[in-house]
């Protein structure tokens, strides 16, 4: 009997720890989680793999394939995108041209921000809240926004299609083709895109930084450069590596910019050669790029995670006074405000004013044929089968898309964000919360363009392709991340005191949740819901292959639009940016959060 | 026992009936069944079987033309259908969109499912065919007797024909007697063509450039306009030669037609010209069709070739949820009404041709057989065996530009 008895202590033992596990509901969120997010971010690059080892229908035309059945294994598309003849033009040319133009990107984007943030945060420079405002306006619009400005502004009638843009139409200055499209182009455009992103990285570490450091230098007599030199540059020099890394993994990822200014011919990146072949039917080459793109992405930023880590400790912030001292620039001040307040009123307000001009022009690029005919005419302006945008379905109903598919992803991001924050602060340091949070935060390492590639083919298996559900399940994963941040930072914040007396008088949990913690961290909490919706708003790479000729959204009506009627290609992305701007001001008046304060990219 | 013998035998009888009936009626509700049944049809019997059908009706087409076909269709049948703009409805998509659409549609778990799509790219719709039961090919027994073998299997609809065309102001028009004049320094980016990696029917025409027939054509006008013996190098034949330097010289900052029809006629256009739909001229004005030429409609023509010509196919899916009404929108798709989205006899709208031989050409343009001469057409068994070979090579092109 007693030895009957000692045996089943370790079964009952068992269920006690079980039943102890299940009935807590952060045990239960995590456990859900890790499941759940496991399956969407590791099964989609398992299909990924496993399609590139499959023939697909357009295969066929192959001669390597002719006669095979479809869905049969073969290692052709492996070996003819790395080992072939063409393996030079389909992959590792667009390969060199991304790397490249990320590099280029990067610096661009550090110099300038970089150059800011130190005007910004050391000098007195004039006008600095004006700047601190609009110099982050570039980050906030969608990344085209500069791509097609850049087109109106600098086509002239020796390039291209020989219509005449702004500078033309303005001063008669011609630009050589290369300025306007390929490398050169793509490489300004999306630094200037990401400046703003380097310079609340970098503005960051020297606001913070205690100015006694530099003083100390100043009374030692040393230089103002050598002061930059060893003192200054150190101390920022991680936010650079960072902010490079960060900058160029996200160029390498671009897919607007090099798509709307590669130009008509040779030059192509990865994610524009992988949109070719994925709308050609070439799924098998198109999910190995989609893979490289995984590949380089995790390793970019995992090397960032190194690099963040490791790092040496520079405590600039002390109990000791703080106040910094400007250098002043003398008569400088105001030359470089005049220099500032030209180069952001370029990247900001002239984007908007030429997109305004353009959409009115009944011949492009010609300001003395100017009409509304493209924003108010309920016939054709331009024959063309699209009506005036205020009368053109397709525009509202893409805007009814747009909005639908942006509050079911923030809904779905944030309660679930909320619920892993919860769950993440009450277990922490536990293995399955290390787990969570891991996994929430993958999506975010994960290149938007390979995302989508991913969740195509998990669409093709599930019965889910060109459907909103995919489309929202893809968005509420990819932007998961910000609001799970937001939910493990709330939650925190606060103690475990706060619920103790709930809990002491068996309050059931979801109660706890609505009255207790909730309305404490409500801001944060929000936050969590309204960065997913306004940068699902304003997302192009991430749906342009799962939408492509069902569902149109705001972004993807506009990359129709822009190949055959500019005017109201002008007109459609003048509404899109004025609806991003317009939500992400109110998202930062309600809850003072906004897209250039989040996790970035 | 002998009662019960024979009741065992009437239900075996019963149920045998009955699920050969099942089985039956299985077979004759098949898409494919009911098209079989169609072809032999009137539009009378065509109409009273669609109007036992429900649910909303969706065609797919290249150009814009599909819903105008539509709203035709709804304004003669609609009110017998109860189809409407609302749930009849044409829609607008490329090749590639068509394709990735219709085979999530075959899976059975899309909500909207088209009846009906018009395409281009025959080569691929055979390669489609052969591999996999999406596309059902339906014929009107009104013209099965009277189209050409060549246009039945799969049916085309259409044809349509990409022409060199050019602005005829100012000092430098490039009056093109011989396509390698197109190969020149001084037509570099003056030439405006969609780019053939975005559209598959101007891929499709290079590769037909490069066919044993083709090549020889070419080889033979560069004889008759630079005199001497074409030179190959290291180029397969004519065809790949002329292809690689005529793309050299193309202007791909245009991505759709219409907007390079618009483009070569404005005025600021004076010495460009561009290889594009014919019909795209129909909704330019009269200034504007004026500063245009159509290289084949010169007295020269252009040697060997004036451009190219290709199938627009119709097809019923076999998701099809309202098979009947589909055969009735082909059958319309096929009459002179049904085409005059498109043009025909009796419109201006030059560059589209019914296979229909009652649907004459429209006013100002030429019949069919005037095309089919001067202009390189599609073979899609040719482009088939050399897709992915020439495609390799016009990328290679295209990626030293």
């Amino acid at each position: 009997m007693a030895e009957l008895a000692l045996q089943a202590r370790p079964k009952r033992k068992m269920i006690y720890v079980l039943r102890d596990f299940i009935t807590k509901p952060e045990n239960i969120i995590l456990l859900l989680t890790v499941v759940i997010l496991g399956f969407f971010t590791v099964y989609p690059v398992v299909l990924l793999v496993s399609n590139t080892l499959k023939v697909n229908i357009a295969d066929l035309f192959y001669p390597e394939l002719f006669g095979k059945k479809v869905g049969s294994f073969t290692t052709f598309h492996w070996k003819r995108m790395l080992f072939s003849d063409m393996s030079s033009t389909y992959f590792w040319v667009p390969l060199k041209n991304a790397v490249i133009m990320s590099l280029l990107a990067s610096i661009i984007a550090i110099l300038f921000g970089g150059v800011v943030a130190f005007l910004i945060t050391r000098t007195d420079l004039k006008f600095k809240k004006f700047f601190s405002t609009v110099f982050i306006f570039p980050y906030i619009m969608p990344s085209w926004t500069i791509a097609t400005f850049w087109i109106n502004f600098f086509q002239n009638p020796k390039i291209g299609n020989f219509q005449s843009g702004m500078l033309y139409y303005i001063t008669g200055i011609t630009v050589p083709e290369s300025f306007v499209y390929g490398l050169v182009p793509c490489a300004i455009v999306l630094g200037l895109h990401y400046a703003p992103f380097a310079y609340i990285l970098i503005g960051g570490i020297l606001r913070n930084m205690d100015a006694n450091l530099e003083e100390a230098a100043t009374i030692l007599k040393a230089t103002r450069a050598k002061i930059i030199r060893k003192i200054t540059l150190p101390i920022v020099l991680p936010a650079l590596m960072s902010t490079f890394l960060l900058v160029f993994s996200s160029s390498m990822s671009a897919y607007a910019v090099p798509q709307f200014l590669g130009g008509t011919g040779g030059f192509r990146v990865l994610t524009t050669t992988l949109k070719q072949f994925i709308t050609n039917g070439w799924y098998g080459q198109g999910y190995i790029m989609a893979i490289f793109m995984i590949i380089f992405g995790l390793a970019i930023l995992g090397v960032n995670q190194r690099v963040t880590g490791k790092r040496k400790n520079f405590t600039t912030v002390t109990g000791k006074s703080g106040q910094i001292s400007y250098i002043k620039l003398g008569v400088w001040k105001w030359i470089a405000a005049v220099i500032l307040i030209v180069m952001c009123s370029f990247c900001s307000f002239m984007p908007l004013v030429s997109f305004a001009l353009e959409s009115c022009t009944m011949i492009p690029g010609d300001y003395s044929t100017l009409t509304l005919k493209f924003w108010i005419d309920p016939g054709y302006p331009l024959q063309n089968g699209l009506h005036g945008l205020f009368h053109e379905t397709q525009v509202w109903s893409a805007f009814r898309n747009s909005i639908v598919l942006s509050l079911s992803c923030s809904l779905i991001a944030g309660t679930v964000g909320i619920l892993i924050g919860y769950a993440v602060s009450k277990r922490r340091g536990s293995r399955l919360a290390k787990a969570a949070d891991n996994l929430a935060f993958l999506p975010y390492l994960m290149p938007s363009m390979a995302m989508g590639a991913a969740f195509l083919a998990i669409g093709a298996a599930m019965g889910l392709s060109k459907t909103m559900a995919l489309l929202v399940l893809v968005g509420a994963i990819k932007y998961l991340p910000f609001a799970s941040r937001s939910g493990i930072n709330a939650m925190l914040q606060l103690s475990g005191e706060i619920e103790e007396a709930a809990l002491i008088v068996n309050v059931p949990w979801w109660k706890r949740m609505l009255k207790i913690i909730f309305p404490i961290q409500k801001s944060t909490f929000i936050s969590g819901y309204l960065l997913p919706f306004t940068s699902c708003m304003r997302e192009l790479s991430l749906f342009t292959l799962l939408s492509s000729g069902s569902i149109y959204l705001m972004t993807t009506l506009l990359e129709y639009w822009q190949i055959w009627c500019s005017q109201s290609a002008n007109a459609l992305n003048l509404l899109i940016v004025v609806t991003v701007l317009v939500i992400n001001l109110l998202v930062n008046k309600l809850t003072g959060a906004s897209i250039d304060k989040g996790v970035g990219g | 026992m002998k009662k019960l013998v024979a009741l065992v035998l009437v239900f075996a009888l019963v149920c045998g009936f009955a699920f050969a009936n099942a089985a039956t009626e299985a077979v004759a509700d098949t898409v494919e069944a009911k098209i079989a049944k169609g072809q032999t049809l009137s539009d009378a019997e065509l109409l009273a079987l669609a109007k036992e059908e429900s649910g909303d009706f969706y065609a797919y087409g290249n150009s814009s033309r599909v819903a105008n076909a539509m709203k035709g269709f709804i304004a003669k049948y609609g009110e017998e259908l109860g189809l409407n703009e609302n749930n009849a409805v044409g829609t607008k998509m490329n090749d590639a969109e068509i394709y990735s659409t219709i085979t999530q549609e075959a899976t059975g778990s899309s909500a909207k499912v088209a009846s009906v799509v018009m395409i281009q790219d025959g080569a691929q719709l055979v390669m489609y065919r052969s591999a996999s039961d999406m596309f059902l090919n339906y014929v009107p027994g009104a013209v099965a007797g009277v189209l050409d073998k060549g246009d039945v299997l799969p049916l085309v609809h259409q044809y349509i024909n990409k022409l060199f065309i050019w602005n005829v102001l100012g000092d430098n028009v490039p009056v093109i007697t011989n396509v390698w004049q197109l190969t020149e320094p001084g037509l570099k980016d003056r030439i405006f063509f969609k780019n053939p990696t975005t559209e598959q029917v101007n891929n499709n025409f290079l590769i037909m450039c490069t066919s044993d027939e083709w090549a020889k054509k070419l080889a033979d006008a560069y004889k008759s306009y630079y005199g001497k013996d074409i030179q190959l190098g290291s180029y397969k034949n004519a065809g790949y030669k002329w292809v690689a330097e005529f793309l050299a010289n193309v202007n791909f900052s245009v991505s759709s037609d219409t907007t390079i029809c618009n483009t070569v006629a404005s005025a600021e256009s004076a010495g460009n010209m561009g290889l594009f739909v014919l019909s795209k001229t129909r909704d330019l004005d009269a200034t504007l069709k004026a500063n245009l030429q159509v290289g084949a409609f010169t007295e020269a023509q252009i040697d060997p070739f004036s451009g190219f010509m290709y199938p627009l196919y119709v097809q019923m899916t076999k998701a099809a949820n309202r098979p009947y009404t589909a055969m009735l929108f082909i059958n319309y798709l096929m009459t002179s009404e049904g085409f005059k989205p498109w043009g025909g006899a009796g419109t201006n709208i030059l560059g589209a041709y019914s296979t229909n031989p009652a649907i004459g050409a429209a006013e100002g343009d030429q019949a069919i057989d005037f095309w089919k001469e001067c202009l390189v057409a599609e073979d899609a068994a040719y482009i088939m065996q050399n897709r992915t070979v020439v495609s390799d090579f016009i990328n290679a092109e295209i990626a030293k530009k």
